[in-house]
């Protein structure tokens, strides 16, 4: 009899555990990561030297809570700048002529729709005016996850407005995100699945950070990056986002 | 040997045991990044069975296949990607909803051309976004559905019109109507238990009238029945309330298989193919008035042809007299009807044809071999090269490295190919060895030239020698006295692993030859139940007579012969005997009645005899031919005597194959329609393994001794290799309630073999190669996601050798290492010097693994080894590793002496900057200094075309990877070469340390005299290389 009540118990949990509105779920999620501390968050600067193969590449990722970014990667001394974005132009660093270029105008205007979006598309959806439905739950990595697909309106894709939509995958237990997916919207690759995957959370200034996040193709390869430092509201070279005008 | 089995048994125990003491151990808790890998082929592909366009965007293509799911183009046929792997892969049809066409696609598996070899569906599905995510909608025992009609007002309302049950009769039957887009469904129309809906259509300008064909038909393990008077055309105006037979026109009698459709561009134009008792007036029918008349036009062979395979005719979107007719090869009219030609040659038996809706001059023909693109309507055929939907019926490997499969395949012949090759496994790999449809290939176990293959019914058995070319049939002949040879379709042969030159194969008795074949002795009586009912395949397929030998019954379908005793050898049969004998075939033993709840006359699919007794084996037994869609799989240890079952509820469907592994006798995988199951305990419990294993139907597998992989025949998605079960086998409940446990490995190889990569084009299929690198495994038993997880590799004095990223999921983590240290700091430069950045291999010999998670250590030893292939000796790989271990230190030297250059250049900036007449000491040294930097390193250019002159840090990167990445000595032209560049380095190095005692000592004098720049601080040679500068 015990068995059974403690059965039922558990299973009363069980479904409480998955009963749960998209709301709360996010409000979890939100107050696991630091809640209201995000907002005083104006930007994040990430550093991490990335093993490829054996040769350490320096790596610097800076996100400004008003959208602007840049990744920073150093190759024998040349600075390659890619995914910088000033709040007008999305550019990065030619490989071969080591020359600043502008990205297709729908990938700026993509960026500029999801600039407002810090720290991620899920927690700001209200203002934003998305779209979250919980799909249900899912494994991944062993770990039960919330299912949540978020619906960010449109975007550009070959000039086309196309549905914008990301899926996070929200550990149940912890109420941090394991996973998140969207579809690529263009190229050679497009209608792939993007996936990013998230570990190695640690607190800093009362934040939840990521500091281990793989990113690559579903049921393709990937590839890591392990930050050993990460600073919150840290003086950042300003020049750095803008697109170099020579 | 007698050693082998002693500890076989000892293990045995130890194992059987534990089973029996712990509680079940769930496999799928622990299977982590354990993933197959396909290997395809696509040259062949398999049968397509439905093919379906977006409605306005000709981009978009969708196709279901016999035993592959659903796959999606978004780029006109191009390039397809699968988007069904979760579920049956067996579909029968594919519809996009036409007012909500980029999102709303519904599929009804269980496909519907109802061959002998056939799967079943289990419902139909819905996505909401183009097929990223799917539900299943309900219709769970339709067993397979052939239409769907979606009603282009109103999404929520759709029809599905369900066959149903093939091998047995079902309520579950005739059209189904939802008005809330799938939550629920009404039955609208039934005829009868026997008699299913084979094709439904909507009237594309009145959702209101629907066409719908109603086949009588009935499959059985020995017989086929196409036809009967429940068969017959039907419509409603009501949007399914009611339902008229319309056949004004049509034949009397008894009717089998109709086709059905509406010309698009005129609604009244209605074209039936009927199947009918009177071979007169079989043939295309064509009503111009909305179905309430119908005109007999054409009977051609092409419109006749098997109508239970190919029943499918469509219309031009454009054009209501252009009419394409599934068939042997496929047919095209362009007047109404009234005469046909054959379509541009391409593989035979065509299932379904689609018109892009944009542009009715593209064509896509849904085949046997695949899917086909035509861009002149049907005239010239061009096959899509990366559909890899090969129909398996069974597999074997040889002891090659690497390995290769063989097999054949449903109307596509016999092969072989590698398990890998350079670049991927590509089209160009694979062997023909066979003709017809292909089933059992086996290599001869030692003469590796030598490959046995058949056709169906065993009308020709090979043997071919790949080497000389010479192809013999060998199949045993009746001989005086004997009765007709009963073979199966899928006639049971095997090879020895005794005998290398004996074969054995079952009609219904059991032959066997020790001379490859050349002679036959029968050792066994009639081993099945010689059911004379059973036996009259002559009159199978009903209305059309259809006696290909897909039926032919009462034969042995399984043989396999003890690894531990020639003379035990068990046979199965279709029929539902298992036999066996312990003295080689002079006596047999009937225990078909000792498994007990197993159904008579059941299939025994296949037979699976134990490393670790003479007198254990396994029996799979499929009953889906009566309509049995239970998994009976059982175990004996006394030879069939006893036997019990050990199958679990968690398996969702009926089995086909078992596979023991070799090492742990509680590791079991089994092969079921809808995927594959493992269990680590010796079948207490089973788990569904889906890590790249989609729900195809396993036909086959086979567990490769060296490699410890698995095989695995599908029967829609090729051969898919689990690669090195390793852990599997070593998985236990202490190991997995470990924080983190490593498994043991064997030592791992460095392989030293290069290649430039394969030829295949872009749009070809290419299968999976295994991974070369050190595999590092480990099991953790909860995901990594909160603080810091980190993993290096260490000599074993505690050095650090590289670091790598740590896998973190719950279960199997595996981490691969290139056997590589960490590549040399290189001299900054204008442009990057790629050749460099070379991160050289490790020596053979111990290394260890260490996990850092939180504040927890966890190491483990591991071994590397040199490739026992390679030519190599080890003085040639010694003097390799000594030299480039020279070059490592020679990059990093120049990368020192640049770094120095550098630093003093940059206060030298600094003092210009502060100064606004320079003293000429400054500017001199300046010149010396970029003159310097200019013989090292790249100063201008890019890292293309534009690229300067290559200096010495990119002449040096160049020698430093060309002698590293090869893995004999460097020639003495290296050498020298290497020679030259240090007497370059020697000469800089010598003008840097006169320029430090000229000109910069004079500018550390300035400097003295000047408070706001200081001399820079350079950092030793130790502390350069381990910073970020």
């Amino acid at each position: 009899m015990k068995y059974t009540i403690l059965s039922l118990a558990f299973l009363f949990l069980a479904n409480s555990l998955f009963s749960q509105t998209i709301e709360e779920i996010i409000t979890k999620y939100h107050t696991a990561i630091g809640g209201a501390k995000w907002t005083s968050v104006k930007n994040m600067l990430m550093t991490a030297n990335v093993d490829a193969g054996g040769m350490m590449i320096p790596v610097e990722v800076v996100m400004m809570s008003d959208g602007r970014m840049y990744t920073k990667i150093n190759f024998q001394g040349q600075d390659i700048i890619q995914g910088a974005f000033d709040g007008e132009t999305v550019w990065s660093t030619n490989f071969m002529t080591q020359k600043a270029e502008k990205a297709e105008s729908d990938d700026t205007e993509n960026t500029k729709r999801g600039a407002k979006s810090f720290p991620n598309a899920l927690l700001t959806y209200k203002s934003q005016g998305y779209t979250p439905t919980l799909l249900g739950d899912e494994t991944i990595d062993g770990v039960k996850c919330f299912k949540i697909k978020l619906d960010k309106k449109t975007m550009l894709s070959e000039g086309k407005e196309v549905p914008s939509i990301e899926y996070y995958y929200i550990d149940a237990e912890n109420f941090v995100p394991i996973l998140t997916e969207t579809e690529i919207p263009t190229g050679e690759m497009k209608g792939k699945i993007a996936q990013t995957k998230y570990s190695d959370y640690q607190e800093v200034d009362g934040v939840m950070i990521a500091f281990s996040q793989a990113s690559g193709i579903k049921d393709g390869m990937s590839q890591n990056i392990t930050f050993d430092k990460v600073l919150i509201n840290t003086t950042v070279n300003e020049k750095t986002f803008t697109f170099p005008t020579n | 040997m007698v050693k082998q089995i002693v500890v076989c048994f000892g293990v045995a125990m130890v194992f059987g045991v534990q089973a029996q003491n712990e509680k079940p151990l769930i496999a799928s808790e622990f299977f982590g990044d354990l993933k197959a890998r396909h290997i395809g082929p696509a040259l062949m592909s398999g049968r397509v069975s439905d093919v379906e366009m977006h409605p306005t965007n000709s981009q978009i293509v969708y196709l279901g296949s016999a035993g592959g799911g659903v796959w999606k183009s978004i780029d006109g046929g191009v390039n397809f990607t699968s988007i069904f792997d979760k579920y049956c892969q067996s579909i029968g049809v594919v519809t996009v909803d036409p007012s909500d066409p980029d999102n709303t696609v519904w599929v009804g598996t269980g496909e519907v051309w109802t061959r002998n070899s056939v799967s079943m569906g289990d419902g139909i599905y819905k996505t909401a976004d183009g097929g990223k995510n799917w539900t299943k909608m309900g219709l769970e025992k339709s067993d397979r559905i052939s239409s769907i009609q979606v009603d282009p007002k109103n999404s929520n309302i759709v029809y599905a019109g369900v066959l149903g049950a093939l091998w047995g009769d079902s309520q579950e039957r005739g059209v189904y109507k939802t008005i809330d887009g799938g939550k629920t469904w009404n039955k609208v129309f039934f005829v009868n238990e026997k008699t299913g809906c084979s094709e439904l259509n909507m009237d594309p300008s009145n959702s209101q009238i629907l066409y719908a064909s109603f086949w009588e038909f009935r499959r059985t393990a020995h017989s086929f029945n196409s036809g009967g008077l429940s068969s017959a055309l039907y419509k409603s105006t009501d949007g399914g309330a009611s339902w008229n037979k319309i056949h004004t026109g049509f034949p009397s009698g008894k009717l089998g298989r109709i086709a059905v459709t509406i010309a698009p561009s005129n609604p009244q134009i209605v074209y039936a193919v009927i199947e009918s008792e009177k071979a007169d007036q079989k043939g295309l029918y064509r009503s111009d008035d909305g179905g309430q008349n119908w005109k007999f036009l054409n009977g051609d062979f092409g419109l006749t042809v098997r109508p239970f395979y190919f029943s499918r005719i469509t219309v031009d979107p454009k054009n209501s007299e252009i009419v394409v007719k599934a068939g042997l090869s496929g047919s095209i009219s362009r007047d109404g009807g009234k005469t046909f030609k054959g379509l541009g040659s391409m593989h035979s038996d065509i299932h379904d044809i689609a018109f892009d809706p944009t542009n009715s001059d593209k064509i896509f023909v849904a085949t046997d071999g695949g899917l086909y693109r035509s861009l002149n309507k049907g005239t010239s055929m061009e096959m899509i090269e990366n559909l890899p939907l090969s129909q398996f019926y069974h597999v074997s490997a040889d002891d090659k490295e690497p390995y290769f499969v063989y097999g054949g395949l449903q109307d596509n012949n016999s092969w072989f190919g590698p398990s890998a090759s350079p670049g991927g496994i590509e089209a160009r790999d694979w062997e023909l060895v066979g003709q017809g449809d292909g089933f059992r290939v086996y290599p001869h176990p030692t003469k590796p030239h030598i490959v046995y293959s058949e056709m169906q019914g065993a009308e020709a058995v090979w043997r071919f020698d790949t080497k000389d070319q010479q192809l013999k049939v060998i199949k045993p002949y009746p001989v005086s006295g004997d009765p007709k040879l009963r073979f199966n379709w899928n006639a049971a042969i095997t090879t020895s692993k005794h005998n290398p030159d004996r074969l054995l194969i079952g009609s219904q008795f059991l032959h066997i030859s020790n001379d490859m074949g050349n002679s036959w002795t029968k050792i066994s009586p009639d081993l099945t139940t010689n059911d004379k009912t059973k036996q009259n395949q002559v009159e199978s397929g009903g209305l059309s007579a259809d006696n290909s030998g897909a039926e032919n019954h009462c034969t042995i379908f399984t043989i396999a012969e003890s690894p531990l005793n020639e003379k035990v050898i068990w046979v199965g049969t279709d029929d539902g005997n298992v036999q066996v004998t312990q003295d080689g075939g002079k006596t047999w033993s009937n225990v078909t009645l000792n498994v007990k709840g197993l159904p008579a006359n059941t299939w025994c699919y296949h037979i699976e005899t134990s490393v670790f007794g003479e007198g254990v084996a396994y029996a799979v037994f499929d009953g889906h031919t009566k309509n049995d869609y239970s998994a009976y799989v059982y175990k004996t240890t006394d030879f069939g005597k006893t036997w019990n079952s050990i199958t679990t509820k968690e398996i969702s469907t009926f089995a086909r194959n078992i596979q023991e592994d070799y090492k742990n006798p509680n590791l079991l995988f089994l092969g079921t329609e809808l995927g594959l199951y493992i269990t680590l305990d010796g079948g207490i419990s089973w788990s569904k393994f889906e890590n790249n294993v989609p729900s195809a139907a396993i036909h086959y597998m086979e567990m490769h001794l060296k490699t410890n992989d698995l095989i695995i025949a599908t029967h829609g998605r090729g051969i898919i290799i689990l690669d090195d079960v390793t852990p599997l086998q070593a998985l236990n409940s202490e190991i997995t309630t470990k924080t983190l446990h490593f498994f043991d490995s064997k030592p791992f190889t460095m392989s030293e073999k290069s290649s430039f990569g394969g030829t295949s084009s872009e749009v070809q299929f290419v299968g999976d190669n295994p991974k070369t690198d050190a595999q590092i495994k480990y099991v953790l038993p909860k995901r990594h996601t909160f603080g810091k997880m980190s993993m290096e590799i260490l000599d074993l004095d505690g050095n650090l050798i590289t670091t790598l990223q740590a896998g973190k999921q719950k279960g199997i983590n595996t981490v691969e290492w290139g056997f590589n240290r960490q590549a040399p700091k290189v001299a900054k430069g204008k442009t990057i010097a790629g050749a460099a950045m070379f991160a050289p291999r490790v020596k053979a010999g111990k290394y260890k693994v260490r996990i850092t998670k939180g504040n927890d250590v966890f190491e483990k030893e591991i071994e590397v080894q040199y490739d026992p292939k390679s030519p190599f000796t080890l003085d040639e790989r010694t003097a390799q590793q000594k030299v480039t271990q020279q070059l490592f230190d020679f990059t990093q030297n120049l990368a020192y002496l640049v770094f120095q250059i550098d630093s003093w250049d940059a206060t030298i900036d600094q003092f210009n900057a502060k100064n606004s007449a320079p003293h000429k000491s400054v500017q001199n040294l300046n010149k010396e200094l970029d003159e310097l930097r200019d013989k090292l390193v790249v100063t201008k250019g890019d890292n293309y075309v534009g690229a300067g002159e290559p200096k010495l840090r990119e002449k040096l990167g160049d020698i430093y990877s060309s002698i590293g990445s090869y893995f004999g000595a460097p020639s003495s032209t290296q050498l020298e070469n290497i020679q030259m560049l240090k007497s370059q380095f020697d000469e800089a190095t010598k003008q840097f340390e006169k320029i430090k005692i000229g000109s910069l000592k004079n500018f550390e004098k300035e400097l003295s005299k000047n408070t706001t720049v200081l001399a820079p601080k350079i950092s030793s040679f130790e502390e350069f290389i381990k910073s970020d500068k």
